[in-house]
């Protein structure tokens, strides 16, 4: 018997490495040092260690153990919707409609930018559809996590998040309308075809109305304590995220509403208005390194172009659609610039929306993942890069700390 | 040395300055907005001004010249309602109020414009810890001598002026225990409190020129006064008032200011001195600590009641020249505040109902636009 019994065998000792806690170290060091020396979002450096360790290139992380946190992913997810949601004021839109037509106006010459090029491109012209409707979206978890890192305020911070929580809408229920579209031309049903959709947005709805209601029930009984808010809010999130995959819900509509609502129904300020803090920020880098370790960069040999002039022509339509009710809408054409520059980010919601996509319909797959994968890989850089820009150059970020 | 040359200015005009609050509708929390809203405010003709402050989360109105109670409220009940539809179309709240209840000093920006620039690299922190709102009122006078005879006479009124404006019980997140926390934050600066008792614009000038030459100000501006002369409006400006809830109110304790000083300047009631102060700062005190409750000694006169009965006294006495000026139903405001209480104490009811600071500044915005 060896005498060092006591001393550890590291033979194999790779296998039990606990890589989700290396990860997020790594994560972490790799965001402050993009931000303290490149002065960069944080959000970079996450996503940056999450690419390398990934399958694609290091392969320290294998897609077993990216599949075993897609729970962890779906909930941090819908902390980011929810949050969003509760962030948005409805009552903004009706006091300036014509912010709400900026929304619906970049949203649908995005749309059709992203559908005209992809044509063009000679793509069948379902893919094309599929991929501008999943384009139309702007990363909610890309703005909501840089306005709160540079603790952003102002007209571009605000309309950005209204914006990007409302063409997170329109995307999740174009692809629905497309999807029943598609089950039309293969199952010949026309009510599946009708009624998918209309469960889609309305059993969202609902599900968010009655989560909001229940909070808020639960709150009258905790009082304004924050912790205790805190916890419960969380516990109720992950369960909204269960309850909308269980019911075959949009996961975003239903997390997007729930905040919504609670802001609409909460009338006497029960909910302190928080935010996730610690809990909800390593939620956020796991979000950021597992999405950005998902993506296969080999998709660029065969998508590059097709991914590129795709973000062209969003880039275009979104821009277009914020100019042209910029003076209506109050928003000086300097910012109106800036913002239609920070509409660019694109990421988690737009692979969900694709995978949600690919499931149902395989033949739509690769060619699909193709563009789609290519314009979020091309985005993951450039989409921070340039919202971060945006918010800086519109002056609407905390003054740096000294 | 360039002599202060003190314009004439027409006797009992007077004009109100109020800074505002801008808050977001989340979670009621100060917000940056100041920019936003002066571009667009920028576009549209109304009368008065609308103007940027030190911080981006502050902005002030201010009237043209008046003589009259009525076209002044006029005028201050249009500018609030160009400023609060262009904030619903930016989503911006706006609120009375002399300190936002919970906010935090650290997370205030400085405007980007180099006066400002200068002063807070001058003052630190204080610079942005003065995120308080106040509301100056300017009374014209005939010339210099006039007017410092109104600074001493008026500063017997300021802890009336202060306990009838108090609006700023939380600070910070807590409750003060002060009726107006807002004056703590102004005392911080080396020139505030009073102006030397000096009595003709002559003197003033003097002390005006060894100041400036021992190099401790550089301008007027570098004084922080409860009262200071305005040379080149030729007016007094009365800075001890936080901004109320409501511009109805603003301009009622303006109207109340005005009256004050027709009486004081016809009737030369009390003897000023430099004796006059021994009970200032006292007084002072009282009135921001403890509102119409405060108690008030009078030196001179030997005297001590509180100061809901000192402004009970004072409306007695204005009656005539209330008359005079059209000024009835200003006063008629002032006795009902004495009656109902300062807006410190509605703010304390409301949160005591509702337990929620972020609640209590939502009421606030809500009272600034309905006006009650």
């Amino acid at each position: 018997m060896n005498e060092l019994f006591f001393l550890p065998d590291l033979r194999g000792i790779g296998a039990t490495l606990p890589w989700t806690a290396l990860m997020l170290l790594a994560a972490v060091l790799a965001g402050e040092a993009v931000q303290r020396w490149l002065r960069l979002p944080r959000l970079l450096g996450w996503s940056a260690v999450g690419a390398l360790l990934g399958p694609h290139v290091l392969g320290l992380l294998d897609r077993g153990a990216l599949d075993a946190m897609l729970p962890l992913l779906d909930l941090a997810l819908g902390v980011v919707l929810f949050e969003l949601g509760q962030r948005v004021d409805p009552g903004w839109l009706r006091r300036n409609p014509w912010l709400l037509g900026t929304s619906v106006l970049e949203s649908a010459l995005a749309f059709a930018a992203m559908c005209a090029v992809l044509l063009a491109l000679g793509a069948p012209p379902l893919v094309a559809a599929a991929a501008a409707a999943i384009g139309i979206s702007t990363a909610p978890a890309v703005t909501l996590t840089l306005v709160r890192d540079l603790r952003a305020q102002g007209q571009v911070t605000e309309r950005l998040l209204m914006l990007s929580a409302l063409n997170t809408v329109y995307a999740v229920v174009a692809v629905g309308v497309l999807l029943s579209w598609l089950a039309r031309e293969h199952a010949h049903d026309w009510q599946a075809a009708v009624l998918h959709p209309l469960y889609l947005i309305f059993g969202s709805l609902a599900a968010a109305t009655a989560f909001a209601a229940a909070t808020l029930g639960l709150l009258r009984l905790l009082g304004r304590r924050h912790d205790a808010q805190f916890f419960c809010i969380l516990a109720l999130v992950a369960a909204a995220v269960w309850a909308a995959d269980a019911l075959k819900l949009s996961m975003a509509l239903t997390l997007l509403g729930y905040g919504v609502a609670i802001r609409i129904l909460d009338r006497e300020r029960l909910f302190v208005a928080l935010s996730f803090g610690r809990v909800g920020g390593i939620l956020l880098i796991l979000l950021f390194a597992v999405t950005a370790a998902r993506i296969d960069l080999g998709v660029l040999a065969t998508g590059a172009v097709a991914g590129g002039v795709l973000v062209a022509a969003r880039v275009a339509g979104k821009a277009l659609g914020v100019f042209a009710l910029a003076p209506a809408s109050g928003l000086p054409l300097r910012k109106a610039s800036l913002l239609a520059l920070a509409l660019t980010p694109m990421s988690a919601v737009a692979l969900v929306l694709l995978h949600d996509t690919t499931r149902l319909y395989p033949q739509l797959g690769p060619s699909l993942a193709a563009i789609v994968i290519s314009a979020v890989a091309i985005l993951e850089l450039l989409g921070p890069l340039l919202a971060q820009f945006a918010l800086v150059r519109a002056g609407e970020t905390a003054e740096p700390e000294a | 040395m360039e002599r202060l040359a003190f314009s004439r200015s027409a006797p009992l005009t007077m004009g109100v300055e109020l800074e505002l609050q801008l808050v977001n509708s989340r979670d009621c929390d100060l917000t940056r907005a100041a920019s936003d809203l002066l571009t667009l405010t920028g576009k549209q003709s109304h009368p008065g001004e609308i103007k940027p402050e030190i911080t981006e989360s502050m902005i002030e109105i201010s009237t043209g010249i008046h003589t009259r109670h009525g076209p002044l409220l006029a005028e201050l009940q249009t500018i609030r309602d160009v400023l609060l539809q262009t904030a619903a179309r930016l989503n911006v709240g706006i609120a009375g109020g002399g300190a936002h209840p919970f906010q935090h000093w650290s997370e205030r920006r400085i405007m980007d414009a180099p006066r400002m620039r200068q002063v807070s690299q001058l003052y630190g922190y204080l610079a942005k810890q003065f995120t308080v709102f106040g509301q100056h009122v300017h009374i014209g006078c005939a010339d210099g001598d006039d007017a410092l005879y109104l600074l001493h006479a008026m500063s017997r009124y300021m802890p009336h002026l202060i306990a009838l404006s108090a609006a700023s019980p939380y600070y910070q997140g807590v409750d003060t225990a002060f009726d107006s926390s807002r004056l703590n934050a102004v005392f911080a600066f080396p020139l505030s409190g009073r102006a030397p008792f000096v009595q003709t614009w002559d003197a003033f000038n003097d002390f005006f020129a060894r100041m400036r030459g021992a190099g401790i100000i550089e301008s007027m501006k570098d004084f922080y006064w409860d009262i200071r002369p305005k040379p080149e409006f030729g007016t007094i400006e009365v800075r001890v008032c936080d901004t109320p809830l409501t511009v109805e109110r603003a301009a009622a304790l303006a109207a109340y200011a005005q009256t004050l000083a027709r009486w004081l300047l016809i009737e030369r009631p009390h003897r000023i001195s430099e004796d006059a102060y021994l009970a200032y700062t006292y007084n002072r005190f009282q009135a921001c600590r403890f509102g119409l409750e405060g108690e008030f000694i009078d030196a001179e006169a030997g005297s001590r009641r509180s100061l809901a009965e000192e402004v009970n006294a004072s409306l007695a006495v204005l009656a005539v020249h209330a008359r005079e000026l059209e000024s009835e139903g200003a006063l008629r405001e002032i006795a009902a505040i004495v009656q109902g209480g300062n807006d410190a104490r509605w703010m304390r009811e409301q949160y005591a109902g509702s337990g929620s600071l972020p609640d209590l500044v939502w009421r606030q915005v809500e009272r600034l636009r309905a006006g009650k």
